[in-house]
């Protein structure tokens, strides 16, 4: 073999190399690897990521693949990763579950790099049994005043169980000492907690509108009947819901349930709400002109407007954030809960 | 669109042929499973509409759980963890040259089974469902307690069979009490250094693929090429010849098996392969001559294939009518459903009918579809035996290797996994330890921990396991009598003079 055909394959075996990993218009991987907090393909994590990985994939003209690899094995592929070839996505439980010291958790402000917001999920809800002598989120509040432990199936350390910790900070607002009558039934996925309350170990479970909706439409004497006593999310986000709801349920029943018709204080001055919202995560050492290029990726696409009935079809409220401004409005929310779970946990 | 519609639409058709085909070839290669099939497919399904891309998924569903019989029997390797108890009789059947045969049974009994839970699904799912959440965490531990008192019934050597379970359960709660499972999210068991690489412990099907696969392939290696393995060497005659004969007296357990596969998947968070398990014990401890167990007797393969298909239409009912997934390929489906947009919950089924009629014509039409795939490709499938081990077992390696890798997506402590197992399951076998006990302790050790701790937790003391309901009542007697069994087994193969299957 001549030194000139040596040469010639060498260059087209490095050039066929190096082809795959690089795209060569943006900069940008020819293939990324959204990795996501979750491991189930059923749950709305997938959903978020299957869409944005959708759009990101035309718009751009690249592979992005989901990989519902779940939060522990997430975070370890996008520390290795600062190609820019893995990038995560994930919602309020990659901050929440620090806030709540589940151990091995990172903290995402300090170790990664927090990119833009893409969605809420509005669906985050309290309910109790159809026949439940609790009718409202007062009703349970008084209850603990009055010395009657409430027992709130959730999944502990995350976004189950903030909805939880600002029922016991209400209480305790309320009636100082009474925070004590609201004990947590610590439970795994959506199916245990429907079957804490269907057995009588809880009096109320953290759900989902998705999730349990159909469960509200029974007859009352159904041995799996319910009822919504909370939807966390803000009217904000529930207003940009689709007027007719989610199954029978229509967007002006679902208000009923949230703040401001149903008070849970924050402070004195605020109810306490909560939008389960889905971002973006990098690693802190990938280049800041790939990850530039998907956020402004993710402007254009947002401009264009098509994703958003996706979103909206799948019930979920797009919700685009900046990288920047995304930063602020999440290190924003997990300080404002770190106030309260550290209250509480100093006590 | 009505049901007739889609029964004339070649599209609703092909799809579900397609599907079965694809779910075979899944299942039939060590490594791949019905749950990787229907990952693969699941994005296709926005593209493909709801009722198509339904009938895709579940006919690639009907097929995987399938198709994990044939490597079961021919190479003794299970193609996914619910064909396991399908390798104890299937494999011996086919060294001693009744490959052909053994797979025409399990086709058989497989057919049977998904029939039997369809008929179930189809005409009691609501009924089953309301029946489903009696069972809480207290009898959910009895079902798993249940099935691990297996263990003793599948021992060679009883002592070292439970020993060999309890170790796999140990092995099995390496890791993470993990949270999402109602867990503290703190690690435990984990040697000092591998928390990084441990902390979500052992993943299932790469120990299993690594204790079958890896195992086998280290232990003909240690062998070189001894004479008596190849297509020639078998002796085929009239015994290897498939008649339905084999089926007289198999009635009773032929059903029993489809409902105990069908009860097991109604069941959330049991756990699919125990379906398979409780209905082989069913089977050995019920027969006239528990003693062929083990050896290549076609009531095993019968028991445990009627009981893994079984699972398929029983896995749909919480589904379909709670909402909640009963194994970890429906769990999929509910993304399906979501991609869709479409609730799923206690009002699907009325608010869906024409879904759900679709749903059932699809899973009966894929059950007949596979049946005759199956027949038709069995002669080529039973030619892998003659493949020369030289290439078969380096294809089966790097196909073990690339569903380890792929099953948690592209996790490559997976692979370190499979062979780090495939060692230890070679190690286990020259200190006389047992691979069916551990694996069924591996299996279904992570379970039983979560619903024994929750009892506990949720109801304060031991007492509850004996006083909750009657159906633990039930569940003890079948649990002691599943101990009386196995001990009168193990007394009289020892009177016998021979060791137990």
């Amino acid at each position: 073999m001549s030194v000139t055909r040596r040469l010639l394959l060498s260059a087209v075996g490095a050039a066929l190399v190096t082809m795959p990993v690089v795209a060569e218009a943006q900069n940008l991987p020819r293939n990324v690897r959204m990795v996501i907090g979750s491991s189930s393909t059923g749950g709305d994590t997938y959903q978020n990521a299957s869409i944005l990985a959708d759009a990101l994939s035309e718009h751009l003209g690249v592979n992005v693949r989901v990989d519902p690899v779940g939060a522990s094995e997430a975070f370890k592929a996008l520390a290795r990763d600062s190609r820019g070839t893995t990038i995560m996505m994930h919602h309020d439980q990659s901050y929440l579950q620090e806030l709540y010291g589940v151990e091995g958790s990172p903290d995402i402000f300090e170790e990664f790099t927090v990119g833009p917001t893409i969605s809420v999920n509005p669906g985050n809800a309290y309910l109790v049994p159809a026949d439940s002598p609790y009718q409202t989120m007062e009703d349970v509040l008084a209850a603990a005043e009055a010395g009657e432990r409430v027992r709130v199936a959730i999944q502990p350390g995350g976004v189950s169980e903030i909805g939880f910790t600002a029922m016991r900070n209400a209480a305790r607002m309320q009636a100082p000492g009474s925070e004590e009558n609201i004990v947590p039934v610590n439970t795994g996925d959506q199916a245990d907690k429907n079957q804490a309350m269907w057995d009588d170990l809880a009096d109320v479970i953290n759900g989902s509108i998705q999730a349990n909706e159909q469960f509200t439409q029974l007859p009352e004497d159904d041995p799996t009947a319910m009822r919504f006593i909370w939807i966390t999310a803000t009217p904000e986000t529930l207003n940009q819901a689709p007027e007719e709801g989610l199954g029978e349920t229509d967007r002006a029943e679902m208000l009923t349930y949230a703040a401001p018709e149903v008070s849970v204080p924050m402070t004195a001055e605020e109810n306490f709400t909560f939008d389960k919202e889905f971002f973006l995560m990098f690693n802190s050492e990938t280049d800041p002109a790939l990850i530039e290029a998907i956020d402004t990726a993710m402007d254009e696409i947002y401009a264009e407007g098509d994703i958003q009935q996706r979103f909206l079809d799948a019930f979920f409220t797009p919700e685009y954030r900046p990288m920047a401004e995304a930063q602020e409005h999440l290190q924003s929310k997990n300080d404002d809960y770190e106030t309260i779970i550290s209250e509480l946990k100093s006590e | 669109m009505d049901l007739l519609a889609h029964l004339i639409d070649p599209w609703f058709l092909g799809l579900i042929f397609g599907g079965t085909l694809m779910g075979i070839v899944f299942g039939a290669i060590p490594g791949m499973t019905a749950t990787m099939a229907v990952a693969v497919c699941l994005p296709l399904t926005f593209s493909l509409g709801l009722v198509n891309g339904l009938a895709l998924l579940l006919s690639l569903y009907v097929g995987g759980i399938t198709g994990g019989l044939v490597p079961a029997i021919l190479l003794g390797i299970p193609g996914t963890p619910s064909s396991i108890t399908t390798t104890f009789d299937g494999f011996p059947m086919a060294k001693r040259g009744e490959g052909e045969r053994a797979l025409k049974i399990a086709i058989i009994a497989s057919v049977v089974g998904g029939l039997v839970s369809l008929v179930a699904l189809y005409f009691f799912a609501p009924v089953l469902a309301q029946f489903a959440i009696k069972f809480s965490y207290v009898e959910k531990f009895l079902i798993i307690f249940f099935a691990l008192t297996v263990m003793a019934a599948l021992s060679k050597d009883m002592l070292l069979g439970i020993f060999s379970g309890v170790l796999g359960i140990f092995l099995s709660l390496i890791g993470t009490y993990d949270i999402t499972n109602g867990g503290n999210g703190h690690t435990r068991l984990i040697p000092p250094g591998m928390e990084y690489w441990l902390d979500g412990g052992f993943a299932l099907l790469p120990v299993l693929i690594g204790i079958f696969g890896v195992t086998v392939i280290l232990e003909e290696a240690e062998l070189g090429m001894p004479r008596g393995q190849s297509l020639k060497d078998i002796e085929v005659g009239p015994h290897s010849r498939f008649s339905f004969s084999v089926f007289r007296g198999q009635w009773v357990n032929l059903l029993r098996s489809g409902g105990i596969g069908t009860f097991v998947g109604i069941l959330p968070g049991v756990g699919g392969s125990a379906a398979s398990i409780l209905s082989y014990t069913a089977a050995k401890t019920t027969s006239r001559h528990p003693e062929r167990y083990g050896k290549g007797e076609p009531a095993g393969v019968i028991a445990s294939e009627a009981g893994n298909n079984g699972l398929t239409g029983g896995a749909l009912v919480p589904l379909l009518s709670l909402g909640i997934p009963g194994d970890s390929t429906t769990a999929l489906l509910i993304g399906a459903f979501a991609l869709q947009g479409i609730q799923v919950g206690p009002l699907f089924i009325s608010q869906n009918i024409d879904t759900w009629n679709a749903m059932i014509a699809a899973m009966l039409i894929s059950n007949l579809v596979m049946l005759v795939v199956m027949f038709f490709a069995i002669r080529w499938f039973a030619m892998v035996i003659a493949v020369p081990k030289q290439i078969l077992y380096p294809f089966i390696l790097m196909m073990c290797v690339i569903g380890a890798y792929t099953i948690n997506y592209g996790i490559i402590f997976d692979v370190w996994t499979l062979l780090i197992f495939g060692v230890f399951g070679w190690i286990m076998a020259k200190l006389r330890l047992e691979v069916a006990p551990f694996i069924i302790g591996f299996i279904l050790g992570p379970a039983a921990e979560i619903y024994f701790v929750k009892s506990l937790e949720s109801f304060g003391d031991l007492a509850i396991f004996f006083t909750k309901s009657w159906i633990a009542v039930v569940l003890w007697v079948l649990i002691v009598a599943s101990v009386a069994g196995s001990i009168a087994i193990s007394r009289r193969n020892a009177r016998m003079g021979e060791p137990s299957a």
